[in-house]
């Protein structure tokens, strides 16, 4: 079956891998989403589904069929970064680095949903993704710091 | 800069908490320390992470994501129950399923991998282990066996109260406690004798756990006899040579890897039962093997903060002024681990004549500890604080004044001096930008349900790092530079700071600057990245490597400049004579061509000093009175940390600190079934840790300074420090909220609501 990941259509077997997210990176290579808890609970595996956020690992490959996929080896174009992958490297928002590919996944959709969030509204929005090394004040940084840019795409 | 030779002398060196004495190299010299007045232009500043990229891009390689050619997957099957012998369990059936590859189970394993052993000892314990082609086939076949495990099940304890019950089930032969550890200066009874005020508490704290978002996890892949292994881990050397050691071959047939990690927060520090299992696979079956923890393994076997249970008197005259610490202590241990006790900090924090402490471990049926960000310290800082705090109340005093008045102006522990401890400056910084008001001069809270509360805890710890540490700083014929030290970037920065300081010392631009660690097969050694030395012991290193480096630039610049070696120096990765002459590293490495100029350097001995990192943290919390929900509202906290090479990178691990302390003062706490032996919440859900929701506003500094006594580079480490006061100065506002101390931690509401109660 197709489904277009990164605006690329890709063949992905879904009896070889039930989830999306050991389609994405046992069949495609994409390591970015991450797996840190297989259910759901930590957010590592954050990628985009037709615009919606959700956790690869609990999404069947199968249900996944022609869909838009965005993973955050897509959110760069080459190595042009987009504004909020340049805001983390700036606001230093990446400690161990490992839950980054999901925080950067669930601030764009949260900035493409509202582009100017409260502090509270960010908290809220991103609340669904862990980070153990406490790099939480400096993601708010980050993501405040495009929406008061204004950049029409985070 | 005069050059003698090496010799071998005695040094100290503190490890989570730990002296040890160790005979080290007398660097063939040492250059003059970075004081506060010298002038240095990179480091104390800010450079942006240096593998940042990597990180928002995922392309930065974690363990998990490394995949070689024909690899397979190994899963662990582990002990169902806390106590029993394993009677019968049926490989076969797994072996015989397609995709199965090989199946491991009781004596399989060579003895040195302590893995798969018939008496199982707490729930978790590796039984068995099966390697097949695909991740899904080798948790299916996991299941069948696990499905065919009968242990015949013996009693167990997993609390304190039960392994030292009179009829407690035997934990471990030698017995369920060890003989306590006394440690004592003065005469307590004296003190207690001569106090005016007596406070006596119990302190309870939890089991935590590190959680760390990427599991442990190796790959490992043998070519003939030589075995490379990819690895999770703050110490690559000290996984070779445990990996070496137990599978019976020399360090220089194992390669350990490591290049990027989802954090370790302790629990890293070694080979694992993933380790020995991927290797032994991947040398039976002549294919590489990957083994990683899922997540249940993750927060069942893979390490823990250990609970502990304090009973801490503290006496004073009515100035405050202490006149004994006495400290009674149950730490449970699990079925192994070393003592990273809380008794410690009651020998270093604060002047005090009179300090005997004691500490007792248990070991019960759980899986062992190890060692957390800040081992000990944390717990005995909950205790310790709390009794500092109560003690503040009975005497009417602000808390603050009452630690000034018995501030340590040398390590008493020790009889020492120390390299440099501006504490009382801390309180000073953190007062104003808390805006600290005295509680006994502040108005009481206005009549509500939401009640403010505002608290205040101190913190000491070892970060004097020490040797061995080595490194090589290699100028490139093109006049780039290589650090290359093989040490291992948890996510801290280190790959920045390193870099940072070859800079500054060889004075090239940082851009051309880059740091190579992580590798055991190509790098010199250095040791782990714990107990926050990894600055201190290392960045000495690169230091004088970059020093010696410089030393041939400028002599071979001489010869080609025509010029005396006096007159030049180096700025900005070029050679510049005080007549205004100018070479770039470039150019003059061009006309070196192909010779290699590779300065080596190492860590030197310790200063016979206290080399410390304190500091100081203020907390405002709301606590919902009729609820016990407490809210964190702000935190200040200021630290001491001598010079800071990068205050980005810093303040992003007192961040860290603040909030990992944050989880554990609220909400974080392993449950064991007391009937079965099992963790009920090992996983990310149940297991709570601080989401962005949860955290205040924190407001998190340190001074300005440098600590020249410490080492040549000025620096102390900094990554423990933070997380040991958060938890007592929240647990102090909640007590100055509610008027009632909660001495158990976390402050769940319940805590909270059954404290109010009484």
């Amino acid at each position: 079956m197709l489904i277009t990941i990164n605006g690329s259509p890709r063949q992905v077997d879904p009896s070889r891998s039930p989830t999306l997210l050991a389609a994405l990176r046992d069949q495609l290579g994409l390591t970015g989403p991450k797996l840190g808890c297989d259910h759901g609970e930590c957010g590592a595996c954050t990628v985009r589904l037709d615009g919606d956020l959700v956790y690869a690992c609990l999404t069947l490959t199968a249900a996944c069929e022609n869909a838009q996929v965005q993973t955050v080896e897509g959110l760069a174009e080459g190595n042009t970064l987009a504004p909020l992958q340049q805001a983390f490297i700036t606001h230093d928002a990446a400690q161990c680095g490992y839950c980054t590919p999901g925080q950067l996944l669930a601030a764009a959709a949260l900035l493409e949903r509202n582009p100017h969030p409260t502090d509270a509204e960010i908290r809220t929005a991103m609340s669904g993704n862990l980070c153990r090394c406490g790099t939480y004040p400096k993601i708010i940084n980050a993501i405040r710091a495009v929406s008061d840019a204004g950049t029409a795409a985070p | 800069m005069s050059r003698e030779r090496t010799r071998f002398v005695q040094t100290t060196v503190e490890v989570e908490g730990r002296t040890e004495t160790r005979v080290v190299e007398v660097p063939a010299f040492e250059p003059a320390p970075w004081t506060a007045d010298t002038p240095l232009s990179i480091v104390g500043t800010s450079p942006l992470r240096v593998d940042a990229f990597e990180k928002v891009t995922g392309r930065a390689r974690y363990t998990a994501d490394i995949v070689r050619p024909g690899m397979l997957y190994a899963v662990i099957v582990r002990a169902p129950r806390a106590k029993g012998t394993l009677t019968a369990i049926d490989l076969e059936t797994a072996r015989s399923l397609p995709g199965v590859r090989a199946v491991m189970g009781i004596g399989d394993a060579p003895a040195g991998t302590r893995l798969f052993k018939r008496e199982v000892s707490y729930a978790g314990q590796p039984l068995a282990a099966v390697c097949a082609e695909s991740l899904d086939t080798a948790e299916r076949a996991a299941r069948v066996i696990a499905a065919s495990l009968v242990i015949e099940a013996a009693p167990h304890a997993v609390t304190v109260d039960d392994a030292i019950a009179p009829d407690a089930p035997q934990v471990r032969k030698a017995g369920n406690t060890t003989e306590p550890d006394i440690v004592q200066r003065g005469d307590v009874a004296r003190g207690l004798a001569e106090a005016e005020v007596t406070i006596t508490r119990e302190y309870r704290t939890q089991v935590a756990l590190h959680s760390a978002l990427e599991t442990h996890g190796a790959v490992c892949e043998w070519n003939d006899d030589q075995l490379t292994v990819w690895e999770s881990t703050q110490g690559i050397f000290r996984v070779r040579s445990d990996v070496a050691k137990a599978l019976g071959l020399p360090q220089a047939k194992v390669r350990v890897i490591k290049d990027y990690m989802g954090g370790g927060f302790g629990a890293k520090n070694g080979a694992g039962a993933h380790t020995y299992t991927a290797a032994l696979f991947a040398r039976t079956l002549g294919a590489p093997v990957r083994c990683v923890n899922d997540r249940r393994a993750e927060q069942t076997d893979s390490g823990n903060r250990p609970a502990t249970v304090q009973k801490v008197t503290i006496a004073a005259r009515k100035d405050g002024t202490l006149t004994a610490l006495v400290l009674d202590a149950r730490i449970p241990l699990g079925i192994s681990g070393w003592e990273g006790g809380p008794a410690q900090i009651f020998h270093e924090m604060y002047a005090c004549p009179n300090v005997r402490t004691s500490e007792t471990c248990v070991y019960i049926n759980a899986s062992g500890m190890q060692a957390f960000r800040g081992p000990g310290y944390v717990e005995g800082a909950f205790a310790l604080e709390g009794a500092m705090n109560a003690l503040a109340r009975a005497l009417q005093m602000d808390p603050v004044v009452l630690r000034l008045k018995n501030l340590a102006t040398r390590d008493e522990r020790a009889d020492r001096e120390f390299s440099g401890n501006r504490l009382d400056e801390c309180y000073a910084e953190g007062m104003r930008r808390f805006s600290w008001h005295s509680p006994v001069s502040r108005l009481p809270s206005p009549v509500s349900r939401l009640k403010r509360g505002y608290g205040v805890a101190a913190q000491t710890w070892p970060t004097g790092g020490g040797p061995p540490s080595y490194a090589h700083v290699r100028i490139n014929s093109d006049g780039s530079v290589d650090v290359l030290a093989g040490t291992q970037d948890l996510g801290t920065g280190s790959r920045t700071i390193l870099a940072q300081i070859a800079a500054e010392a060889l004075g090239a631009r940082f851009d051309t600057v880059r740091a190579v660690i992580g590798d055991t097969e190509r790098l010199p050694y250095t040791g782990n990245s714990w107990g926050s030395m990894t600055t201190p012991s290392v960045g000495p290193a690169v230091r004088m490597a970059a020093e010696d480096a410089k030393m041939q630039l400028l002599e071979a610049a001489a010869q080609m400049m025509g010029l005396p070696l006096v007159v030049l120096s180096t700025r900005d990765s070029h050679i510049v004579s005080t007549d205004g002459a100018s070479l770039s590293f470039g150019d003059l490495c061009r006309q070196l061509g192909n010779i290699q100029i590779v300065g080596r350097g190492s860590r030197g001995p310790n200063p016979e000093l206290a080399v410390v990192t304190v500091g100081a943290q203020f907390a405002e919390v709301e606590v919902d009175a009729e609820t016990g929900v407490v809210r964190v509202v702000r935190v200040v906290a200021v630290h001491d940390a001598g010079r800071i090479i990068n205050p980005a990178l810093a303040e992003s691990q007192l961040h860290g600190g603040i909030i990992q302390g944050i989880g554990y003062a609220l909400f974080e706490e392993r449950h064991i079934d007391r009937a079965r032996g099992v963790t009920l919440n090992a996983n990310l859900h149940d297991y709570m840790i601080p989401t962005m929701a949860d955290i205040p506003a924190i407001d998190a500094s340190f001074l300005d300074g440098a600590d020249p006594a410490a080492n040549h580079v000025g620096a102390r480490g900094i990554a423990e420090p933070p997380i040991i006061p958060t938890a007592p100065a929240i647990a102090a506002a909640v007590a100055d909220a509610l008027g009632v101390e909660v001495c158990a931690l976390p402050l769940t509401p319940w805590r909270v609501l059954g404290a109010l109660a009484e």
